[in-house]
C-alpha cells in the first residue's frame, strides 16, 4: 500500500521529466497523472480509513491521507484536468502540460504531507511553478506580476522557515502536533506564512493583481487549486493547535468581509472573480469540518468562470449590458456563479449550508451577510444577454468568439458541481446532508439570492462614485505581512 | 544572544525588502534574510554540540557522548532550503535583467508605472 501510495506521488514528476523527452505525449501523460489523483480522492472518500506513512524514521517525511483531504484531491485532479482539456493536446507549447504536472505533485505533496519542512519544500516548488506559468518573458507587466509573486511567496516562506525552526527546538521534530506546544512567536511565524500562500486577508492582497494579469488558463490554476495548497494545511495545522482554532476563524471572516466589498466595486471581470476568490478562501478555513467541500464547490466553480473569460469579448463590467454572449459560455458561466452564490441543487449551496450548521449564532449572521454579498458580485456576470440562436451567423462572421469547439473542461466541471453533491453520502454522513436539504435552509438560500440582486441593483448607481484605496502596490504587499505579523503575535499572545 | 543577532539579520533583511526603492537591493535584502534563517538553523543544530554527527565506522556507534554532538536533522533541513533559496535567487535575478531592458532605473515606483500604464 506505502509503495503505491509513494509512486502515485512521484509520478507526477516521472512523467514531467519524460515529457520534456517526448513532448508529444506530454498532453497524455499529465491527463494520466490528473486520473491517477482522481482514483487516490475517489478511493479516501469511499474508504476514509486514515494512512499514516513515516518515511526514514521519526524525524524524517511524514505522510497522512484520510477522508478529510480526499475533497481537495478531486479538486486538484479535476481542474487540472479541465485546464488540460481546454489547452487542447495539439499546442505548440510543450513546456504547460510539463509544469502542469509538476503543478499537480507538488499540490498534492502538500496536501498529503504531515510535517512541516515536507510542507515548505512542497509549497517552494508550487510557487516556482506557478510562477513559471504566470511569466510570459515578452511582457513586461506579466514578468514584474510573476516577480512580485515569487518575492512575496519567498519572503512568507522565509518566516515560515523560522517558525519551523523554533517549533523543532521545543517539540524536537517538525510533526504538526508540535505546533500546539510551541511559542507565541512560532506559531504567528507559521501562520504567516501560510496566510500569505492561502491568500487571506491583508496578507493576499498580492492575489487579485496576480489571478488576474495571467493567462486565463492558469488563473484558473491559480485560484482553483493553488491557494488550497496553503489553506489545507492551515487548517490542519489549525486542527492540530486548538489555540489557533478562533483565530482562523476570525481572520477567515474578516478576509471574506473585506474581500466582498472590493469585488462589489471592481469594474473588472477577471479582478472580481479574483478578490471572490479571497472572499471565499475565507470561509474556507473558517471551520475544518467543511473546510474540503467548500474548497471543492469553490474551486471548481471559479476554475470554469476562470477559462470562460477567455471566450468574453470584453473584461469591462460596463460593456456586459450590450454585449450578447453564446450560449455555450452563458450558460455554464450563469451555472458556475449559482453555485458560489449558493444555490440549492449545487455543490456550492451544499458547502454554505453545512458550513452554516457547524457556527455559533454570530459567525452565521456574518457568513450569511457575506453571502448576500456575494450573490450581488455574482448578479453582475448575469448581464450580459444570451445570444439568440439566429444571431449565430453573423456573430461568427464578426469575428466573435462563437463557433469555438465544444469546452470538454468546462462541460468536465459543469458535471463535477453537480454530482459534487453526493460526495458527503459517501463518506456514511447522510443525516448532515438530509439536513441541508430541508425546507427553511431551501428557502433562506433563495432569500439570499434575492437579497444579493436587491443588493446589486442598489449599489449599480453608486458604483461609479465610490473608489477604494489602492491597496496592491508593492510596499503595501510587504507591508501588509509585516502589518498582519505583528498582529497575529498581539492576538495569539492575548 | 548570537540567536538574537542572527533573527536581527533577519529582520534586517525584511526591513531591506520593505524600505529599499531599488529592485535590485530589494532581491539582495531577500537574500539577507535568507542568510538570517540559515544562521538560526545552523545555530540550533550547534546546541548539543559542535562535532560532525558521523559514527565510528568500526564500533558502529559514536566515540564521544552524544551530547558533543551537533543535531544532524535542522543541517539537513536547511541544506534543502539553501538549494531552494538559491534557486529562487537566480530565477529573480533573470527576471530583473529582462525588466531592466526597459526600465533600467529598477526603481519599484517607475516599474509599477509602466506596468500599469
Amino acid at each position: 500500500m506505502n509503495g503505491l501510495i509513494i509512486s502515485w506521488l512521484l509520478l507526477p514528476f516521472l512523467l514531467a521529466f519524460s515529457s520534456a523527452l517526448w513532448p508529444k505525449l506530454g498532453w497524455w501523460m499529465a491527463l494520466l497523472c490528473c486520473g491517477a489523483t482522481l482514483a487516490v480522492g475517489l478511493a479516501l472518500s469511499f474508504d476514509p480509513q486514515p494512512i499514516l506513512i513515516q518515511l526514514v524514521g521519526p524525524t524524517g517525511v511524514t505522510l497522512l491521507l484520510d477522508g478529510w483531504i480526499a475533497p481537495f484531491l478531486l479538486l486538484n485532479a479535476l481542474v487540472c484536468a479541465a485546464v488540460l482539456l481546454e489547452w487542447g493536446h495539439s499546442h505548440d507549447d510543450p513546456s504547460f502540460c510539463l509544469l502542469v504536472m509538476v503543478l499537480l505533485g507538488s499540490i498534492n505533496s502538500a496536501l498529503v504531507c504531515h510535517d512541516l519542512i515536507s510542507l515548505y519544500v512542497a509549497l517552494e516548488v508550487v510557487s516556482l511553478c506557478a510562477f513559471l506559468l504566470i511569466a510570459d518573458r515578452h511582457k513586461f507587466r506579466s514578468l514584474w506580476i510573476a516577480l512580485r509573486y515569487l518575492l512575496v511567496g519567498s519572503t512568507a516562506l522565509l518566516f515560515f522557515l523560522i517558525g519551523c525552526a523554533q517549533v523543532q527546538a521545543s517539540h524536537g521534530s517538525f510533526a504538526f502536533e508540535g505546533v500546539s506546544g510551541a511559542t507565541t512567536g512560532a506559531q504567528a511565524l507559521l501562520l504567516i506564512g501560510l496566510l500569505t500562500k492561502s491568500g487571506l486577508f491583508v496578507s493576499g492582497l498580492w492575489l487579485p493583481r496576480t489571478h488576474a494579469e495571467a493567462p486565463a488558463e492558469v488563473s484558473a490554476l491559480l485560484s482553483g487549486v493553488v491557494i488550497t495548497a496553503g489553506a489545507a494545511p492551515l487548517v490542519r495545522i489549525g486542527q492540530a493547535t486548538p489555540a489557533l482554532g478562533s483565530v482562523l476563524l476570525w481572520l477567515g471572516l474578516a478576509s471574506a468581509g473585506f474581500a466582498v466589498v472590493f469585488a462589489l466595486l471592481e469594474t473588472d471581470v477577471k479582478r472580481l472573480l479574483a478578490w471572490s476568490t479571497v472572499s471565499q478562501i475565507g470561509l474556507v478555513v473558517i471551520s475544518p469540518v467543511t473546510a474540503g467541500l467548500f474548497a471543492l464547490g469553490h474551486g471548481l466553480a471559479k476554475a470554469c468562470l476562470f477559462l470562460l473569460t477567455r471566450r468574453c469579448p470584453s473584461r469591462r463590467l460596463e460593456s456586459w449590458s450590450e454585449m450578447p454572449l453564446p450560449r455555450s459560455v452563458a450558460l455554464p458561466m450563469r451555472l458556475a456563479s449559482l453555485s458560489i452564490a449558493g444555490c440549492p441543487l449545487l455543490v456550492g449551496y451544499l458547502a454554505k449550508e453545512q458550513l452554516q450548521q457547524q457556527l455559533a449564532p454570530l459567525p452565521v449572521l456574518l457568513v450569511t451577510l457575506f453571502s448576500v454579498g456575494t450573490a450581488a458580485v455574482y448578479t453582475r456576470l448575469w448581464a450580459s444577454p444570451i445570444e439568440r440562436l439566429g444571431d449565430q451567423g453573423s456573430a461568427a462572421d464578426a469575428g466573435s468568439p462563437a463557433g469555438t469547439p465544444f469546452q470538454w473542461g468546462v462541460a468536465l466541471l459543469m458535471v463535477a458541481l453537480v454530482l459534487g453533491n453526493g460526495l458527503p453520502l459517501v463518506g456514511n454522513d447522510s443525516t448532515l446532508w438530509l439536513i441541508s436539504f430541508k425546507g427553511s435552509s431551501l428557502l433562506k438560500s433563495l432569500g439570499v439570492l434575492l437579497a444579493g440582486w436587491a443588493l446589486h441593483s442598489l449599489i449599480q448607481p453608486w458604483r461609479p462614485r465610490i473608489k477604494l484605496p489602492d491597496l496592491e502596490g508593492f510596499d503595501d504587499l510587504i507591508g501588509g505581512m509585516g502589518i498582519m505579523g505583528t498582529a497575529l503575535v498581539v492576538i495569539l499572545s492575548w | 544572544m548570537i540567536e538574537a543577532l542572527v533573527l536581527v539579520t533577519a529582520l534586517a533583511g525584511f526591513l531591506g525588502l520593505l524600505l529599499r526603492r531599488n529592485l535590485f537591493l530589494k532581491v539582495m535584502a531577500l537574500d539577507v534574510m535568507s542568510t538570517g534563517v540559515i544562521g538560526f538553523f545552523v545555530l540550533l543544530a550547534a546546541r548539543s554540540g559542535l562535532r560532525t554527527p558521523i559514527l565510528d565506522s568500526s564500533t558502529g556507534t559514536a566515540s564521544e557522548p552524544a551530547a558533543g554532538y551537533a543535531d544532524p536533522v535542522p543541517q539537513a533541513v536547511i541544506l534543502t532550503a539553501i538549494v531552494i533559496g538559491f534557486s529562487v535567487q537566480a530565477l529573480l535575478l533573470v527576471v530583473i535583467t529582462h525588466l531592466a531592458q526597459r526600465e533600467p532605473s529598477l526603481q519599484i515606483e517607475a516599474l509599477e508605472e509602466t506596468a500599469e500604464g
